[in-house]
């Protein structure tokens, strides 16, 4: 009983990390239907200006937890300006001339060259992130966990609520699901949809970053983490379903939930197998995923 | 036509030949050239650069007095980014562009396997100075061979692996251990080193447990080693993914000693593990420690030229170290800087050398090419953030410096 409360912890912290991830892939896939395939790297840029900006600040005598909370808004504006280029760089012309894998290529393409400008910024070297919050892990019933995987799961629910809450109240957020509903139609509204999906690969690394700095505190920080990641959290969004927000939460809980029991009832050397047979069994069952809702294309 | 062919690759043949020769001639006028190869960028760079510094210092020594043959030493380092097909490549420029008369280097066993053959057909010594796959130096033995051109200056992994065993088991009684490795070759090939080690020891692991470089979470791993109620953990595996295991232990509120291969003194592991690390233990042919009077000149000039307190990875500065010497001297003995000469030297060095490691008599022989025998490592263990020796009596009076017992 102790244990598996303790497996069903690590896989919800390890879960909700993909689901922010993959909330960054659910984000673009609504306005745009296309995805930044170099999310993973957004992640791991996001982690590596979070890890500049705290050592700056406390090399100039902040405190660790107040360094960590004033870097957090600095984080997300980077994320902002970061998906926003990759939507011009890599999208824009894809979508205007219809093209159906240029995107592709294109946020490939970028992701990589993400990375690199990241290694020769940085280094190759593993980074240690300065913890914001005590490192000793707190006993909680029978399961032990760090204040800082609680902090993962809160501060994740708390990013993907404040976007579904300005998706559903603002003005803007209603251009965006106007967008997601129906391109053609809101364009005719008078809706600058082209601006609507800039914003929403925008939102998309900015989840990515935040993803990226709330994690590195109890991973190592450097240019090759989002990697892993970034593809896990792509199953995560094919088996929640790429249109909704709640089912990629889910998605993620189940993935991470999925991983962590493999690896303790059957084998660790198994641990990733079971994740891939269940988004095997998800596309042959239901290809839009457990929450999407179907979609019909008209020939 | 054939005859025609013949002619073409005699021609081509004279003039290769004839600018082999020429370029030896006006390179031999001022200097020998030595190829260095490590991951100077990337996960294992602590060791790669740590290794780099260490034969840079000694060049740099062996110049100021004079040289080899009376010519300065000129190394040309390249980084080999601990991938295998980079190494190969390397390896192809050293030989071929560069012409040097022998490479000191390698850290990591994959690249290590991938590379020396090229040394070995090109009949140039390889003196592997970090790397530790069981394999490396008994990859081209003789009478399979007809001359080996590969030389090691590390401990091997059965050297390493059958004393961590025995400090776990003998020493210090554990009956339970649980093994936890990577899934690189490093890993893998070590756990099985280590397997083979503990059953000669009558010992089964109950646990055998592996995990991928990047993972966040080891709970399941860790999990399974304490349910199947280990008193020890062995590991065979890198410093960032040693780190998350000691980490994951603290986690869990279970506490059992780490014995481990020597990634364990990575600075990568002792900082991302800090107090979580502690006590960790792991053989080492070198510790931080000038308990000889080379030793205390070598941590000196090291601290003095790099700018550093701590030896990111003084076991790989130590090494890299003393490989120069050991090459410095074998070109001295053959009076020449033919691949062949110099690896007959080798085989049968006269000087003694007294290295950082130990003082090597008669280091090598046609059949055996590693200079480092089980005798010379000792245990390290870490403690508030360095590498301190973890049974300090093992350091006193004559056993200060450990020499490879001669061969008979």
């Amino acid at each position: 009983m102790e244990i598996l409360a303790q497996l069903i912890v690590s896989g919800l912290v390890v879960g909700m990390i993909y689901g922010v991830i993959a909330f960054g892939y659910q984000l673009t896939f609504a306005t745009s239907k296309t995805l930044n395939f170099g999310q993973g790297e957004a992640l791991s840029l996001g982690a590596l200006v979070g890890f500049s900006t705290v050592s700056f600040l406390i090399g100039n005598s902040v405190g660790v937890g107040f360094a960590y909370l004033l870097m957090v808004p600095v984080i997300l504006l980077f994320g902002l300006a970061q998906g926003a280029v990759v939507e011009r760089l890599g999208i824009r012309q894809a979508i205007k001339n219809k093209s159906e894998s240029g995107w592709i290529m294109a946020t490939i393409a970028l992701g990589i060259i993400f990375r690199n400008l990241a290694e020769n910024i940085w280094g190759r070297d593993a980074l240690k992130f300065p913890s914001p919050l005590p490192e000793a892990a707190l006993s909680i019933g029978p399961v032990r966990i760090q204040p800082m995987e609680i902090a993962i799961v809160v501060g994740a629910l708390a990013m993907m609520l404040a976007v579904e809450v300005f998706n559903r109240r603002s003005i803007f957020g209603k251009a965006v699901v106007a967008t997601a509903n129906d391109r053609d139609a809101a364009g005719l509204m008078g809706i600058n949809t082209g601006l609507v999906i800039t914003f929403s690969y925008a939102l998309s690394s900015m989840a990515a970053a935040f993803a990226g700095v709330l994690v590195a505190p109890v991973t190592l920080t450097g240019a090759a983490m989002g990697a892993v990641l970034g593809l896990k959290a792509f199953a995560v969004a094919i088996i929640g379903g790429l249109s909704s927000g709640m089912g990629i939460v889910v998605g993620g809980l189940l993935l991470g939930i999925t991983e962590t029991f493999t690896g303790y009832y059957i084998s660790t050397g198994y641990k990733d197998v079971p994740g891939l047979v269940l988004l095997l069994i998800v596309l042959s069952l239901k290809p839009s995923g457990l929450f999407g809702k179907p979609t019909i294309k008209k020939v | 036509m054939r005859s025609k062919f013949v002619v073409t690759a005699l021609i081509a043949g004279t003039i290769l030949g004839g600018g082999a020769v020429l370029s030896g001639t006006t390179w031999a006028a001022d200097s020998i050239k030595i190829g260095l190869t490590g991951p100077f960028t990337g996960g294992s760079s602590s060791m790669g650069v740590s290794m780099r510094d260490g034969v840079k210092l000694a060049v740099t020594e062996i110049n100021k007095a004079g040289g080899v043959l009376g010519k300065q030493l000129q190394v040309i380092e390249r980084d080999d980014e601990a991938k295998n097909e980079v190494g190969v490549q390397v390896a192809q420029e050293l030989i071929n562009k560069e012409q040097v008369v022998a490479t000191l280097g390698y850290i990591n066993t994959g690249v290590a396997l991938a590379s020396q053959r090229f040394y070995q057909e090109a009949e140039i010594p390889v003196i592997n100075n970090v790397a530790t796959g069981s394999v490396i130096a008994s990859q081209f033995v003789p009478p399979e061979f007809k001359a080996n051109y590969v030389f090691r200056t590390a401990a091997n992994d059965q050297i390493q692996s059958t004393m961590i065993a025995q400090e776990a088991v003998t020493r210090q009684s554990y009956k339970k251990p649980a093994i936890l490795a990577d899934a690189t070759n490093y890993g893998q090939l070590g756990m099985k080193d280590l397997t083979t080690a503990l059953a000669a020891l009558t010992v089964k692991p109950v646990a055998v447990e592996k995990f991928n470089i990047g993972d966040t979470d080891m709970t399941a791993q860790v999990l399974r080693a304490k349910e199947a109620g280990a008193d020890v953990i062995l590991t065979y595996a890198i410093g960032p993914e040693l780190a998350q295991i000691a980490n994951a232990m603290a986690k869990l509120g279970w506490k059992v000693p780490m014995i481990g291969s020597w990634t364990l003194s990575m600075s990568s592991f002792i900082d991302t593990a800090g107090p979580n690390g502690d006590g960790a233990m792991m053989p080492e042919t070198f510790i931080q420690l000038p308990n000889t009077p080379k030793r205390k000149a070598f941590i000196e000039a090291y601290q003095q030229t790099y700018k550093i307190d701590r030896i990111p990875s003084p076991v790989s500065a130590a090494q890299g170290y003393d490989s120069v010497y050991l090459l410095a001297a074998a070109i001295t003995q053959a009076k020449s800087t033919d691949g062949r000469k110099i690896r007959e030297a080798l085989e049968n060095l006269q000087t003694k050398v007294d290295g950082v490691v130990t003082t090597y008599d008669h280091p090598y022989t046609a059949t055996d090419h590693e200079a480092i025998s089980a005798n010379i490592p000792v245990f390290g263990v870490v403690k508030g953030g360095r590498v301190v020796p973890a049974h300090p009596e093992d350091l006193e009076g004559d056993k200060v410096l450990r020499m490879k017992p001669k061969s008979t």
